[in-house]
């Protein structure tokens, strides 16, 4: 009887417009239109409305009145809120029309956007050399070569088969991207000899350190002048 | 007393000869010599490394009998020889009962250059002294030994015999 009671005081404040507190607590009034701008290239953009439907609101009093079936009043007060959301959906298109056209016309004034800076000569290099050098890295892996350091290096020779050795001191590195090179000296039968081998060459197989000496220069030169054992290695 | 002391400035005297120029003065001196001397007088270690060109002295590395060779042509090129180029020079010193005495005009190709040359893998080459093997006009060996390393650009050079009887190929 009670639930009666409160259904029926719900339906009349409906009718007369007063809604309760809890119930204009949840109300929300609907969206005004958003213009979304989508650019489809740097010349055209397309502008289009994107009205949200505002949900069909129905003012409730107590959680029986949704177990029911709704009331012939709140039917009509929401069409008519439906029918007033329609209208402004339609003036918002109007408006987004026309501002479209304004913006097609200023855009037409408007010079085209600068093209960008041309790359210079000395970055493609650069691309080129980190490009090579990560290429010859996964096929070969490359230890920390300092001057100093006592390595040996195989290297393929043109029509042989066999891999041939070389062993010796690094008496200088020269970094210059994929042609970074290594000056390797050693005492063969009593003669110096140097040879300046470019670390990324597929020609070399593979490059072991064996040791370090320690050493306080970038440039080990002087040992042209040291004795020979300086530079001889079994 | 007077003996002892001008052999001592005679050595002295060529040593620093030998440390001024492209040349092997002090080369044949015994080893205990070379060693008792500071090394940035050693001769072989004063090499110029450019081209090998007229007055330029080469040691010789084959059992012909010559010891020091002076560059008197260069055969190839308007600059001068490098490695792998024949060459023309005058024995300057040879050991005796050899096979070429002091003084002979003889021909040799340049097995070891203190300059650099380059290969075709992008790699280069250089030694530490200047060195030839001596031939005949018609470019055979006339010793039958060659010491120490030679480079393998000899074989483009169809040098073959010297390249068989290397004892290191670099």
């Amino acid at each position: 009887m009670a639930a009666a009671a409160a259904a029926a005081a719900s339906a009349t404040a409906a009718i007369s417009g007063a809604l309760l507190p809890h119930a204009v607590a949840c109300h929300r009034l609907p969206p005004r239109p958003q213009l979304l701008a989508v650019s489809s290239s740097f010349r055209r953009l397309s502008l289009t409305a994107s009205p949200r439907r505002a949900s069909r609101l129905v003012p409730r009093a107590d959680a029986s009145a949704e177990a029911g079936e709704p009331e012939p009043a709140a039917e009509a007060e929401a069409e008519a809120v439906a029918a007033s959301t329609d209208a402004e959906v339609e003036e918002g298109e109007a408006e987004a029309a026309v501002a479209v056209a304004e913006e097609e016309q200023e855009e037409e004034d408007e010079p085209p956007p600068p093209s960008k800076p041309p790359v210079k000569f000395g970055e493609i290099i650069g691309i080129l050399n980190k490009q090579f050098i990560e290429e010859a890295e996964k096929v070969k892996t490359l230890p920390d070569l300092r001057p100093g350091d006592i390595i040996e290096l195989r290297m393929q020779r043109p029509n042989k088969r066999r891999l041939s050795l070389f062993k010796g001191i690094i008496i200088a590195k020269h970094k210059s991207g994929v042609h970074t090179t290594i000056r390797v000296r050693r005492i063969i039968a009593g003669v110096g000899v140097e040879i300046t081998f470019p670390i990324y060459s597929p020609r070399i197989k593979e490059i072991k350190v064996i040791r370090h000496k320690k050493v306080r220069r970038a440039k080990l030169y002087y040992l042209k002048h040291k004795l020979p054992r300086f530079s001889t290695f079994k | 007393m007077a003996a002892f002391l001008r052999s001592k400035c005679s050595s002295v005297g060529r040593t620093l000869m030998g440390g001024l120029g492209n040349n092997l003065f002090g080369a044949v001196n015994s080893s205990v010599e070379t060693v008792s001397r500071p090394s940035h007088c050693d001769p072989i270690f004063q090499q110029i490394r450019t081209f090998i060109q007229m007055r330029t002295n080469l040691k010789v590395v084959d059992n012909s009998g010559a010891k020091r060779v002076m560059c008197i042509q260069s055969l190839r090129g308007k600059k001068g020889a490098r490695l792998g180029d024949t060459i023309i020079g005058s024995v300057k010193e040879a050991q005796p009962r050899g096979k070429v005495k002091k003084g002979d005009v003889v021909y040799g190709v340049v097995v070891r250059a203190a300059m650099k040359r380059g290969r075709n893998d992008g790699s280069e080459i250089q030694f530490d002294d200047n060195a030839i093997v001596l031939v005949n006009n018609k470019g055979e060996l006339i010793g039958t030994r060659v010491f120490g390393p030679v480079p393998h650009e000899l074989r483009k050079k169809k040098h073959l015999k010297i390249l068989a009887l290397a004892e290191h190929i670099v």
